[in-house]
């Protein structure tokens, strides 16, 4: 739900990095962090397990100035990837207004990023949203592992919609501002 | 039933929203209040503690609210609405607002409890009213701030700050 405050002239928009555990969607936020100018981000919010799995979500608020009057921001969470933290991602899903599905490229992980896309729409049609009409963007990351699947395999079957889709190593920061970029223009679009 | 895709608050309703939050806030002596997007976004804020890290109380807020809501479905509660969180030295009291808004009263050991949910019930059904007025004055007001020259310059500046 994008919140749009003529008052303060603030545009306020939520974007949701989804995927199973381990694929890369804090990785994702942590480039985004490091490398965007100052000014442009608040401080990164990390709620992990002393391992340093997401336990709850990961957020980073990003400023984009003002645009025609407009402050514009953009807050992006991540969702816990395990699989025991379901409900969790249902809450924190709430309200989004774009969502970026973190791929693992991974043979083995195949299966797992199945099953989590076919969640992630359970999810959606709880919060009575339709992801067929909903800004989403599909990130295929780890393209550097060696046992990665094939580009078209993965577009065949995890993105049976056709949305906008890029290849990342997020861990090198490769694909991670090109996905940015088209998941944020995606939900300015859909305002 | 499907979610707005999005709220536009104007200078009228802030302005209502703002008088309710302090009359909240100084009618209870609390600390500060604020009014919440369910996604966490802030639509307003009163008291002077809370507006540094207002953004990061918005998100974990709103993140635990969602989070106690999913665990009292688990346990067949009907309509879960509140939450009341004890500290040492502060507390905060969360109520939901319809389905859509989190109204947040965060007060000390001086204030009771039983005070701040009566009058958080007041405020609550004032900001329920206003949320009317928000969610039927919302398409009207789009196109007027979202216009094609707004859109264009969002564009570039996205280009602009989000690249390698």
């Amino acid at each position: 739900m994008a919140l749009i405050n003529i008052a303060t002239h603030e545009i306020h928009c939520k974007i949701v990095y989804y995927g199973i555990g381990y694929c890369g969607k804090t990785t994702n936020l942590q480039h985004v962090h490091k490398s965007i100018h100052p000014n442009a981000r608040g401080d990164m919010l990390s709620i992990a397990t002393e391992t340093e799995r997401t336990l709850f979500f990961d957020f980073l608020p990003l400023d984009l100035g003002t645009v025609h009057g407009f402050r514009t921001r953009f807050h992006l969470y991540t969702v816990p990837g395990q699989i025991l933290y379901e409900r969790t991602r249902l809450a924190v899903l709430n309200g989004a207004d774009g969502i970026v599905f973190v791929v693992d490229s991974q043979a083995e992980k195949f299966e797992e990023n199945v099953q989590s896309i076919a969640e992630l729409e359970m999810n959606m049609r709880r919060i009575g949203k339709n992801l067929a009409t909903f800004p989403l963007v599909m990130q295929w990351n780890k393209r550097d592992m060696p046992n990665a699947v094939p580009v078209n395999v993965l577009e065949h079957y995890l993105n049976r919609r056709h949305v906008p889709s890029f290849e990342s190593v997020a861990a090198d920061g490769r694909g991670v501002f090109a996905t940015l970029r088209s998941i944020s223009k995606n939900v300015m679009a859909q305002l | 039933m499907e979610q707005l895709t999005n709220l536009i608050i104007s200078d009228r309703e802030l302005a209502t929203i703002s008088a309710v939050l302090l009359k909240l806030m100084n009618d209870t002596n609390a600390t500060s209040a604020m009014l919440l997007d369910k996604s966490g976004q802030v639509v307003a804020v009163q008291g002077t503690g809370t507006r540094r890290n207002a953004t990061t109380l918005g998100a974990l807020l709103a993140g635990v609210f969602s989070s106690s809501r999913e665990v009292a479905k688990l346990l067949d509660e009907k309509d879960f609405r509140n939450i009341f969180q004890q500290g040492v030295q502060e507390n905060i009291y969360t109520t939901m607002v319809e389905e859509q808004w989190l109204l947040v009263i965060i007060f000390d050991k001086l204030t009771h409890i039983g005070l701040v949910k009566v009058l958080s019930k007041k405020a609550s059904d004032e900001l329920g009213r206003t949320l009317e007025r928000v969610r039927s004055d919302t398409t009207r007001t789009k196109s007027s701030v979202l216009n094609l020259q707004f859109r264009s310059s969002v564009e570039d500046t996205i280009d602009l700050l989000f690249r390698d």
